[in-house]
């Protein structure tokens, strides 16, 4: 180790390079982290947020709630299965809503839509205003970014080529459905709004796009098989339904894996010339009789040090770059994914040393007499 | 007492669908406190024979014994560790580790074995000041002169406290004065620490300060009669 930072201390300007790219790679997989966990909050947030832990659909949806219909009756039966601590309906509806009123200025917005029963564990809580009442059917609670596009408590917002209203009663936080600001509506509100046209819910009683079911322990296999026409989900395999999911967070996991492997070659071929341009010190070393573990330590410390370093930088730099991103950019670091990302890379970094150690321990120590062919 | 035991050593080397006979059957030993020089012409075997004496390099067949231990038999790490305990090489160029100052090309020998305790940061220091590098401690090597870059290896070649010194070619990159003092420092030095020296050279005029004198040509060792500086 102290041999290690000695040889980085004596050679900055070599090494300043190599950390550089090493600094401004990692800088790029903590953006992109950055960047692929804001759309996926985005996309799915109120999905996620979602206290349950598995999800009854429509058969053959394959686990999006924009393709299924179920009844809300099936409710009674599904909390009393085995492990099934509770049960409660959703329903989603993209829609784009006009600020109706006294005001003057003009206020559109898309929204989706989402209807729960007011009181159900599916509510969020509001972070300025009023639940949702089932006494108040118009009463919808907001996510709050329609807040910083000029919407207020108080204002109504009537669906655009419709004559549903709604007033907004409070906001909440972080929660967004299909990349648009969750508008939470009760559910027999969601069910004027969503089947307005005759015919549109299929005949379903009660209808419904899902009933989210709380329980560790829920056999979600024997509940499917033991009721018609349904099919249930991990949450998780919800989120992954949501559309554009899988698209969107595979295309970021893809760029990332790739620049994982991307600075894992680049270092490994950086140290790797470095260590060929050191046949003849590290052959002097052998000859005095350093082993091949010590100067393999002192490559892999090398490597480390220098990798730690670069991405503690690139971790403060996106920090400070996140401060001046504009507001509406779906930027959200989440510090988990910054340390495993960040761990990540320091691994990869590390083990690409493994060709410079191999290069090593080829070197022969009689290169220090100075007459090896 | 012999520190290092040639029983007959010969080394061959194969080139393409040749062998080369590097060293011919080859007997030597040399005892504490002995200083000896081998001498020939380049491609005469000398530094095979150094290698070997060295731990650098396995024989083709006889026997080698380094400090009671017989080295024919080990594996490469093997011998890295017979390196690290009984030598202490003085290579032609110094080969001095560039990214560490004087006092850390000596602690690094230590390094190697294990952890530096402030009795080794002592012993190096002593070392070096007894050899004039005692303002020195702190440069790198680019800031040194040839003769003391020199005198550093020679100061680290003593730091593992080895039974055998190795110096090859020590005086090649330095004028006659200081070719003079370097060998004069390592001829010292031998006596003081009652070690034993083998150095490698083509330079007669150093040989007044050794012991014994050996030539090697065509793989065959020989002693030589020669006047011993110290003897008068």
């Amino acid at each position: 180790m102290y041999l290690a930072f000695k040889e980085l201390q004596h050679g900055k300007s070599r090494f300043t390079m190599i950390a550089i790219i090493t600094i401004l790679i990692s800088w790029l997989v903590f953006i992109l982290s950055g960047l692929g966990n804001g759309l996926s909050t985005l996309a799915a947030a109120t999905m996620k947020n979602v206290d349950a832990q598995y999800v009854v659909f429509e058969e053959g949806s394959r686990a999006s709630m924009s393709r299924s219909i179920i009844s809300a009756d099936l409710v009674e039966e599904l909390s009393k299965q085995d492990n099934v601590n509770g049960a409660a309906v959703m329903g989603q509806l993209p829609a784009t809503v006009i600020r109706t009123g006294d005001n003057e200025e003009v206020l559109k917005t898309d929204i989706t839509i989402i209807g729960i029963e007011p009181g159900s564990f599916l509510e969020p809580t509001t972070i300025e205003g009023m639940p949702l009442d089932s006494g108040n059917n118009n009463g919808v609670i907001v996510n709050d970014t329609l807040k910083d596009e000029g919407f207020s408590i108080g204002d109504t917002l009537t669906i655009e080529g419709s004559k549903e209203q709604f007033t907004i009663v409070g906001f909440v936080s972080n929660e967004t459905y299909n990349h648009l600001p969750s508008v939470f509506a009760t559910m027999e509100k969601w069910r004027t709004t969503s089947f307005a046209a005759p015919g549109s819910d299929k005949d379903v009683a009660n209808p419904v796009n899902a009933i989210m079911l709380q329980g560790k322990d829920i056999e979600a296999d024997q509940i499917q098989a033991s009721f018609k026409g349904i099919e249930v989900v991990s949450k998780q395999a919800a989120v992954r339904g949501m559309p554009g999911y899988i698209e969107e967070s595979g295309t970021i996991t893809m760029m990332l894996v790739f620049l994982l492997i991307i600075s894992a070659c680049i270092l490994a071929v950086f140290f790797y010339v470095l260590t060929l341009q050191k046949t003849n010190q590290l052959g002097v070393m052998k000859a005095l009789g350093a082993s091949q573990s010590f100067l393999s330590k002192m490559i892999v410390s090398q490597v480390f040090i220098l990798s730690l370093g670069s991405i503690i930088i690139g971790i403060i730099i996106t920090y400070l770059t996140a401060l001046v991103f504009p507001a509406g950019m779906p930027f959200d670091l989440d510090t988990k994914l910054v340390i495993i990302y960040g761990l990540s890379l320091l691994i990869i970094c590390t083990l690409s040393s493994v060709l410079s150690i191999k290069k090593m321990k080829k070197i022969d120590p009689l290169i220090a007499i100075g007459r090896v062919e | 007492m012999s520190v290092l035991t040639f029983k007959q050593v010969s080394k061959s080397y194969s080139q393409g669908d040749q062998t080369v006979d590097a060293l011919k059957i080859v007997d030597f030993s040399i005892n504490k406190g002995e200083f000896v020089a081998v001498i020939g012409p380049s491609g005469s075997g000398k530094s095979t024979f150094l290698s070997i004496a060295g731990a650098l390099l396995q024989p083709s067949s006889g026997e080698v014994i380094i400090n009671n231990k017989a080295i024919q038999n080990l594996n490469s790490n093997q011998l890295a560790e017979v390196r690290l305990d009984e030598i202490g090489f003085i290579f032609q160029s110094s080969n001095l580790i560039p990214f560490l100052n004087v006092e850390d090309q000596l602690l690094a020998v230590k390094r190697m074995k294990g952890k530096v305790t402030s009795k080794d940061i002592e012993q190096a220091r002593d070392i070096l000041v007894k050899l004039g590098l005692g303002e020195k401690l702190k440069s790198f090597p680019e800031q040194l002169s040839g003769g003391e870059k020199q005198r550093t290896a020679i100061a680290r070649a003593f730091m593992n406290d080895p039974s055998i010194l190795l110096a090859d070619e020590p005086t090649a990159s330095l004028d006659t004065a200081k070719a003079h003092d370097v060998v004069k420092l390592i001829a010292k030095e031998v006596k003081d620490r009652q070690k034993a020296a083998i150095m490698v050279t083509h330079d007669e005029r150093l040989l007044p300060y050794c012991d014994k004198v050996y030539r090697i040509e065509d793989g065959i060792l020989k002693q030589v009669e020669h006047a011993n500086a110290s003897a008068h």
